[in-house]
């Protein structure tokens, strides 16, 4: 999976990185037991600290969906969803949805959004098979 | 005396074509070491100084060749003459140097990377899924020295009693040796330290190089990287078998206490071969077209300040080993990196090794 990072953006480098591993699984092109590289490597390719990749993982590992295997890197897992990342999900959904009521988005325009960026996941061939 | 002369004066033409070729060769956006926006890297100020660079070469170069011919002429001292190769690569630098100064002085004067998003792209399938070491390339090189170790202990016996172990320029033995398997046997020893530091290099830039992909064009970036490091591994070993060949055939010629003038083509000719061919392959380099890839929009982020001079690459934050040259062609270590400091002392002891020895060259 190709991963990109941009310098001049508010968000974080190991947040980029890790919104884009997850929308990579979300988009099929991870599957469960993909690997990922290890952590040093990944940081090589581009030049980073590692540290920063470390962070990144480490929030995909919190979020159960990646393992880390010391020295090697981290295998893509699936956790199902708990009644606690429901809640979390919805607060998180809660504050996207009010900002775009706040700027005015009419409610057809926000739901057509969402339904479209839904169905665009799960599309893209696996690049890896477990 | 011909053969210095003819050796030098090859390796003095190819550094010379490789020094006129460099800025075709390198990638565009890093015109003269320098990191340019790809809306740059036709500017005019780059134009210029490719036009005052590629003269610069060509005078630099004849000036070099003159000095050399002065030289010999002189002193009619031809272990001088390998001077004058080394003195083109100075000059070589020195032009390449001062059109870096010039760009690096013209991007910062108009700002080319204002405004501008910067960033970076990686391929996770180069980790995940590596590009595969051509083991197979590593099998001339092998069978070449277990071929010399074979061929030494057939003749061994009939080996003289003392074994020339070094040759002046006119290709006279002028050192000996007692028979010995040290001696004998010694440059089969180089070809072992050889065949593993380089077979160690090639596994190196396969499995750990930079993939330094354009952020603005990923998937074509990666394709191409996959493609060039097993192009470059496959390179290196094929010259790895090429110096080992040379040191077969000047194997053979103490073995047989053959006196020639010619004794140094031996070793040379299939040297200066494979690094022919290993330059014109590595110099396809950054040739992958885009195939209609969509722009992300990304430019490469400006890593000019890792860079001393377009020479040395030092950061301490990139955990990488091996990061794409500016200077000429390949790959380059990272000095920022503690492993760089082990692989220049295993150059050193190789080097090392080859003066103790004494080989012909």
């Amino acid at each position: 999976v190709i991963l990109n990072v941009d310098l001049g953006s508010d968000v974080p480098i190991y947040q980029q990185l890790r919104d884009q591993i997850v929308e990579a699984i979300a988009d099929g092109v991870l599957i469960q037991g993909s690997p990922l590289p290890a952590t040093r490597a990944l940081a090589a390719d581009f030049g980073i600290n590692f540290h920063t990749v470390n962070k990144a993982y480490d929030l995909l590992r919190q979020q159960g969906l990646i393992r880390l295997n010391r020295g090697t890197g981290a295998v893509v897992t699936s956790t199902a969803a708990d009644p606690a990342f429901r809640a979390e999900w919805t607060a998180r959904a809660r504050t996207l949805l009010a900002e775009a009521i706040v700027r005015g988005l009419p409610a057809d325009d926000v739901l057509a959004t969402c339904r479209s960026v839904l169905d665009s996941f799960r599309t893209a061939p696996p690049e890896d098979t477990p | 005396m011909t053969v210095a002369i003819v050796l030098s004066s090859a390796l003095s033409a190819l550094v010379l074509v490789l020094a006129l070729m460099l800025p075709s060769i390198a990638g565009r956006t890093v015109p003269f070491g320098v990191r340019v926006p790809a809306q740059h890297a036709d500017d005019p100020a780059v134009a210029r100084q490719t036009r005052i660079y590629r003269r610069r070469v060509l005078l630099g170069g004849i000036a070099a060749a003159a000095v050399g011919v002065v030289i010999f002429a002189l002193t009619g001292e031809t272990l001088l003459l390998p001077l004058t190769v080394f003195l083109l690569v100075g000059v070589w630098y020195g032009c390449f140097f001062l059109a870096h100064h010039e760009i690096q002085a013209a991007k910062a004067a108009g700002r080319w990377y204002e405004g501008l998003r910067q960033g970076m792209a990686a391929d996770t399938r180069l980790r995940t899924d590596p590009p595969r070491f051509p083991w197979l390339w590593l099998t001339p090189a092998l069978i070449i020295t277990v071929a010399t170790a074979v061929i030494g202990a057939i003749l061994y016996r009939s080996m003289p009693a003392t074994l020339a172990v070094h040759y002046g320029a006119e290709g006279v033995p002028d050192r000996w040796a007692a028979k010995s398997v040290g001696a004998a046997f010694s440059l089969v020893f180089v070809q072992i330290g050889v065949t593993a530091l380089l077979g160690a290099i090639a596994a190196g830039i396969v499995l750990r190089s930079r993939s330094d992909i354009d952020p603005a064009h990923p998937v074509a970036s990666a394709r191409w990287h996959r493609s060039y490091v097993a192009l470059g591994a496959k390179a290196l070993l094929g010259l790895v078998a090429m110096i080992d060949l040379g040191l077969l055939a000047s194997s053979l010629v103490m073995w047989t206490a053959t006196v020639t003038s010619w004794a140094p083509l031996v070793v040379v000719l299939p040297i200066l071969a494979g690094v022919v061919v290993a330059v014109v392959v590595l110099a396809r380099n950054n040739r992958e077209p885009d195939r209609g890839e969509e722009d992300t929009g990304l430019t490469h982020r400006d890593d000019d300040k890792y860079w001393r001079g377009g020479l040395f690459y030092v950061n301490r934050d990139d955990h990488a080993l091996w990061v794409p040259r500016r200077f000429g062609i390949g790959w380059t270590v990272n000095l920022g990196n503690p492993r760089a400091a082990i692989f220049l002392a295993g150059i050193g002891a190789l080097i090392g090794l080859a003066v103790a020895l004494r080989f012909p060259g």
